[in-house]
């Protein structure tokens, strides 16, 4: 299947989790990935955990193999004048360069934009930063928890009496990259007409504070009422037959509120409902009370049944509902996996391992099913073949080798 | 902050792109909002005839205890808690993700509304749409037909869960498919109930930020290849990869993680604490020996350096609720803006958990013009979030239109683009097909 990023060069210069997850949808579809890493050491996501097997090794992080498939891995010392002169002559030849540094390291490595857009002008740089290239907090330090607890909605998660939650593990990291390949593919689409890149100053606060996760409409929505929101707990903002609730083998999250009232009251037989003045209406619904004395009829309907059940019972009725799943349900849930989610990936170091498949999928009316991915390079696997692709001899490998540039 | 001398350019990358736009509740509109922002025409095909539940509030008309316990949860309110005479127009989530849109009235049930609408498919670029299948089925909005009339139409669709298998209507929000995939499960606090889950819907930013990036995409295949191409784009099958590590430990470790909170894998402390002030709290997350001498020694309390129970990282994560108890003890005394200043300038990673109101008083953003104002007709003057990252050649002043009021955009639709004349434009306003209210039955 043609893809659309085929014949797009990258030269990955990222580390950690945002700016690989960015340069790895790239190479989803189609994208030469040249991911630049520091001899010896490799990115610093190898050293992350879970391992397999829990053996921590450099070719055996859960994040780092997740995140890299499809790339090809070149050891380059960017602080010596040779590797410089390599990386330079990568770009030469490349449609992006995306960069997640400490905001000032590539200027410190004398690897401006202005620099290297001098040697190719339809160069698309993107640098990921936790607060942007300028600013206060520039040179701040920040985790997945820093930059979601302030950019965003942690303040509005979890319950009003406990701490605020963050999101999952390195998920505002994810996003981040997310957002930042986004960016990337229009500012590539700009230089596809204009033959001009440009530099994107990609910062992880801001990207989270335009998030639609309850944080841009609230931005809003506060200054509608000049009052600060509430932390909702699982109910979330609906109320009424709202939350996460207990049920035969586990919880059910279910999404009533006093508009879609009706469809929740039929599917647990409580039709008779509204026909009754305290529930006939959006209004009487919206009673204080009517949330606790609905949970009296629904939370024994929900006991009764597992998750499964509850399930089956949303969509016929169409009522919003999911199961709390565990990883291991998802997994093994052939409902979800009928139309071939999962990708089997088989790496030199762990065997064959089940990954998170595609984010989305091509129908380009030619009947070709989407191309298998490459496991995660390891430590410097294509180092020798791309410096080749560059015209180094056999004899310049070996010198850049002992001097320690590769 | 233009390069080499270069002149910025006039125009936004995305511009003389049209997007026909029939996405409901968060994830859809965000999507076709990231594709606006950065200058595509995005048109939202609307009906008066029918009310989609959540994108422009709740309720076509809400009584005020739906007005007032959107209020409470802030991002579906209405200004000054009043819904107007026209509430759709006046929604914030509306608000916020409708910038930079316009808005037109198709009735996609009737014929005529059938024939506005393919004529509006041929001289459209894409399509995008997030609705159950069964109903786009229902009015004919499948690839099969509009591609026969546009072939080089890129259409995204996202659905929950795809286009086919037994899941294909199961009808859920970014917080129920979240729930299937294992999200709110592994959030949930350690040592409760998960009755006390959080709520939340990172699979819907990340659902519309993967849409807008598809859609490019396909831009790109278009000019290749001459033709356009349909992308299936479900949003949970989107979001399962941003808990790639999870997916890993159990498909490599059988391991099977639930009720992490704010735990991280090995690093303690690394936590929300509690400050001084009603609800007022920071983050404190700390990675090495530097960082977690520099906090002891911000806390007066060097001797914790080197008390065994912290003495390294495996000690301290070993021990750390009574670490959490320690900094909270601090923390709580001292207000979240004082103590994150200092935290930061001894290089502790650290942050106010902000609400809306710290957000839109800090420095950091209104230094770098992040927030811009906009004039809404009928909800008042506003600061907005900017785009969602900068572009050096690419000046981008986003947003530059407000929400559409619906079917604001009726006539540029009808007359400037599909070339209605005025008499059929009259003729289809008598019909209600054309209008800018919900029709009275339309709750």
């Amino acid at each position: 299947m043609l893809m659309p990023m085929d014949g797009v060069r990258v030269v990955d210069l990222t580390r950690f989790t945002a700016g690989p997850f960015c340069t790895r949808i790239l190479s989803d579809y189609g994208a030469d990935v040249i991911k630049i890493e520091e001899p010896g050491a490799g990115d610093p996501a190898r050293r992350m955990p879970p391992f397999h097997k829990d053996d921590p090794g450099l070719e055996k992080s859960g994040v780092f193999l997740f995140l890299n498939t499809n790339k090809r891995s070149v050891t380059l010392n960017l602080r010596t004048e040779d590797g410089k002169s390599i990386l330079k002559e990568l770009v030469k030849g490349a449609d992006i360069l995306v960069e997640n540094f400490s905001p000032g390291v590539m200027d410190g490595l004398g690897l401006t934009y202005d620099v290297l857009s001098e040697i190719n002008p339809k160069l698309v740089m993107t640098s990921i930063s936790n607060f942007g290239q300028w600013g206060p907090y520039r040179d701040w330090q920040a985790t997945d928890l820093t930059l979601y607890g302030m950019g965003g909605n942690m303040s509005g998660s979890g319950d009003p009496e406990l701490e605020p939650l963050k999101t999952t593990g390195r998920m505002t990291s994810y996003h981040v990259g997310y957002a930042s390949a986004l960016a990337t593919a229009i500012a590539l689409v700009n230089a596809d007409l204009s033959g001009e890149g440009e530099l994107i100053d990609a910062s992880a606060f801001e990207i989270m504070l335009q998030s639609i996760d309850s944080r841009m409409q609230r931005l809003l929505g506060f200054q509608y009422n000049d009052k600060v929101p509430e932390r909702l707990g699982a109910a979330g903002q609906m109320g009424l037959g709202s939350g996460t609730l207990p049920c035969l083998d586990g919880h059910f999250m279910l999404t009533g509120g006093p508009v879609m009232f009706p469809n929740i009251a039929r599917m647990i037989d409580a039709e008779y409902l509204l026909e009754m003045p305290e529930w006939n209406t959006v209004a009487a619904r919206s009673r204080p009370e009517a949330a606790e004395e609905f949970e009296a009829l629904l939370i024994p309907w929900t006991l009764e049944r597992t998750k499964e059940q509850i399930q089956a019972k949303c969509m016929e009725f169409s009522v919003l509902g999911g199961p709390m799943n565990t990883i291991e349900d998802l997994v093994n849930d052939e409902r979800f996996d009928e139309r071939g989610y999962w990708q089997t990936i088989d790496h030199p170091e762990t065997g064959p391992v089940k990954y998170p498949g595609y984010h989305f999928r091509f129908h380009t009316g030619d009947g070709e099913a989407m191309p298998e991915r490459r496991p995660a390079p390891l430590l410097g696997q294509h180092t020798s073949e791309i410096l080749i692709e560059l015209g180094r001899t056999p004899e310049d490998i070996s010198g850049l080798r002992a001097q320690g540039t590769i | 902050m233009t390069t080499n001398g270069r002149e910025p350019r006039s125009k936004l990358p995305l511009d003389g792109i049209r997007v026909l736009d029939i996405t409901v509740v968060w994830a859809g509109p965000y999507s076709t909002m990231q594709l606006g922002d950065w200058g595509a025409e995005v048109i939202r095909v609307e009906s008066t005839k029918y009310f989609a539940a959540t994108t422009r509030g709740q309720m076509a008309r809400p009584p005020k205890e739906v007005v007032e316990a959107q209020a409470r949860a802030g991002g579906m309110g209405y200004p000054d808690n009043e819904a107007g005479e026209r509430p759709w127009n006046r929604s914030a989530v509306f608000n916020a993700h409708g910038r930079n849109k316009r808005s037109v009235t198709i009735d996609l049930t009737s014929p005529e509304g059938q024939e506005a609408f393919e004529r509006l498919i041929a001289a459209s670029d894409g399509l995008i749409e997030n609705n159950v299948p069964i109903s786009m089925e229902k009015w004919g909005v499948t690839y099969e037909r509009l591609s026969k009339i546009n072939p080089r139409l890129i259409m995204v669709r996202m659905p929950a869960f795809g286009l086919a298998g037994p899941y294909k209507n199961y009808r859920t929000w970014g917080n129920h498919m979240e729930a299937l995939s294992g999200h709110p499960l592994i959030r949930a606090y350690p040592n409760l109930s998960p009755e006390y889950a959080a709520g939340g819907v990172p699979a819907d930013a990340a659902g519309g930020v993967g849409a807008a990036f598809a859609f490019t995409l396909g831009l790109r295949y278009r000019r290749r290849t001459g033709k356009g191409l349909m992308i299936e784009a479900p949003t949970a099958e989107n979001f399962v990869p941003l808990l790639g590590e999870y997916v890993m430990d159990y498909t490599m470790n059988g391991r099977v993680r639930t009720q992490v909170g704010n735990e991280h894998w090995t690093n303690a402390p690394h936590n929300s604490y509690r400050c001084q002030g009603e609800d007022r709290w920071i983050t404190v997350g700390v990675w090495n020996e530097e960082q977690w001498r520099s906090l002891c020694g911000l806390m007066r309390q060097e001797n914790l350096v080197e008390d065994p129970r912290f003495i390294d990282m495996a000690s301290r994560f070993e021990n750390r609720h009574e670490l959490d108890s320690t900094i909270g003890e601090w923390t709580g005394t001292r207000q979240p803006h004082w103590l994150v200043e200092r935290l930061q300038a001894a290089g502790v990673p650290s942050g106010v958990v902000m609400n809306e109101r710290d957000a839109l008083e800090d420095r950091h953003l209104h230094e770098r013009g992040f927030w811009h104002s906009l004039d809404h007709p009928e909800a008042g003057n506003y600061r907005h979030v900017g785009p969602a990252w900068k572009a050096s050649q690419t000046p981008n002043d986003t947003p530059r239109r407000h929400a559409p009021l619906l079917g604001q955009d009726n006539e540029y639709v009808y007359k400037t683009v599909l070339g209605y004349t005025d008499d059929e434009y009259r003729d289809l306003e008598e019909k209600g097909q054309i209008g800018m209210d919900f029709a009275p039955e339309v709750p």
